[in-house]
């Protein structure tokens, strides 16, 4: 692996303390399940970072608070103890479920869902399911706290808005309203270590048997992060039914099409997006 | 920069570079049951457990791995008196090559210390970050449900 020099952070103070003095190429480094593979993936000719900044001591970035209506997560807070955690099984089971998908009971023990956001993979699996959560994102830095929407730090694949003296702090959306039903289903070439080929997440809301409210979500399908309104529109108002589901799976893949492009993949993903849609809602409604 | 950790039970203060990985430094410090497959996180053949969880030893830092217990598959048995997970995978013909054995017992121990009954599903979650190119994991997941029901037995004999 290419030399680096590290910095092992004890408190967020002294994190935040480095990056507000600027060093050159300094990176974050958390569960470390990406960077390390791109560090070893640099020829010795390549420059690496100069210096890794290892924020894994930090004990306030760790670990899920439920407020009662607001849920926060430290960005440290690793896939398997969101995947196992009663709080967001309860009230946002889709998030649970996405975690649960990634990569394999290796990755899950160590890897974090701040570093899944901050990576900025199109392909994350646990952004689709925040975006529909409408979570936040905390930053802080030496300069105080910035709060935005999470759908907006995502500058294009690979690249969020974060500020070089930044770092992500927490990651809070308020709990599922009763009567909400979610889903998450995430296709790979196989179950387990595949990255997302596409996956989907969903929410709906009923009112007896009228949606009141939808929120879709699709990744690996669009160049950024975001909810289809288009096709949240189409359930608002409606009764469930298979007709329905399918109308807003072909709006999910339309849409698609209209930010992503035709493609190499289009002719595979368009079907594929459709489907995905209309069987997570179907299964969203189907559930409890 | 110096760390102390504990590798099987025993407490060790060493002295490591920024990027050097855990498994670089388990097999540094001899435990060569530790292998390196793919370096991406992707085989799990360098599966070891740390406190109490298998991950991937390619992928952590061992500066991180401060104040931690390690545990390889040097732990588990020996020649003359192997571990039930061992002889269980011998018997089943779990092993072939052999190279991504440790790794798969590795898995397997993490699994059966929370789970002493698992069902077929859950041993193939298990051992779903670990790769083999040989058998064809039927004779390993076997293997597993071997070790679990002996293990089980022995219990019950105690």
């Amino acid at each position: 692996m290419i030399p680096f020099n590290l910095v092992r952070a004890e408190s967020l103070e002294e994190a935040l303390d480095l990056l507000d003095r600027q060093p050159p190429d300094v990176k974050i480094i958390a569960g470390g399940t990406d960077l390390l593979v791109e560090l070893r993936s640099l020829s010795p000719r390549e420059k690496g970072p100069g210096i890794v900044l290892d924020i894994t001591p930090i004990d306030e970035l760790k670990g899920i608070e439920d407020n009662g209506s607001t849920i926060t997560i430290g960005p440290l807070t690793t896939h398997r103890e969101i995947a196992a955690s009663p709080i967001i099984r309860e009230h946002a089971p889709l998030l649970s479920t996405a975690c649960s998908t990634i990569g394999a009971t290796q990755h899950r023990n160590i890897a974090t869902i701040g570093g899944n956001v901050i990576n900025g993979s199109p392909a994350a699996d646990s952004v689709p399911a925040l975006i529909v959560l409408d979570a936040e994102a905390v930053f802080k830095s030496k300069n105080g706290e910035r709060v935005s929407p999470l759908k907006e730090i995502f500058v294009k694949p690979y690249r969020t808005d974060i500020k070089e003296d930044e770092i992500l702090t927490a990651l809070r959306f308020e709990r599922l309203p009763e009567g909400a039903r979610s889903s998450f289903i995430k296709l790979g070439r196989r179950n387990a270590l595949a990255i997302s080929r596409m996956n989907i997440a969903v929410i709906i809301v009923l009112e007896g048997n009228t949606i009141v409210e939808a929120r879709i979500s699709p990744g690996s399908a669009t160049p950024l992060p975001d909810r289809i309104k288009a096709a949240e529109k189409i359930l608002i108002g409606n009764e469930p039914s298979e007709e329905l589901f399918r109308r807003a799976g072909k709006e999910v893949s339309g849409e698609m099409i209209n930010r992503s492009g035709i493609r190499w993949s289009t002719p595979y993903k368009q079907p594929v997006i459709a489907a995905l849609t209309t069987r997570a809602l179907r299964e969203a409604v189907e559930k409890r | 920069m110096e760390i102390i950790l504990t590798v099987n039970k025993q407490s060790r203060k060493v002295e490591v570079r920024p990027a050097e990985t855990l498994l670089d430094l388990l097999r540094r410090l001899g435990y060569k049951s530790v292998k390196y497959g793919c370096g991406e996180g992707a085989c799990g053949a360098c599966t070891v457990i740390m406190d109490g969880r298998p991950v991937n030893s390619c992928l952590i830092l061992a500066v991180t791995v401060d104040g931690r217990e390690v545990t390889t598959v040097e732990d588990l048995g020996t020649i003359q008196k192997p571990h039930l997970l061992q002889s269980a995978f011998v018997e089943s013909g779990a092993v072939q090559c052999g190279f991504c054995t440790p790794g798969m017992i590795m898995a397997a121990k993490a699994l059966l210390d929370r789970n002493p009954s698992p069902s077929e599903d859950e041993i193939k979650e298990a051992l779903d970050g670990n790769l083999c190119r040989c058998t064809g994991y039927v004779q390993i997941i076997e293997a597993v449900r071997l070790a679990a029901r002996r293990m089980k037995a022995e219990k019950k004999k105690n």
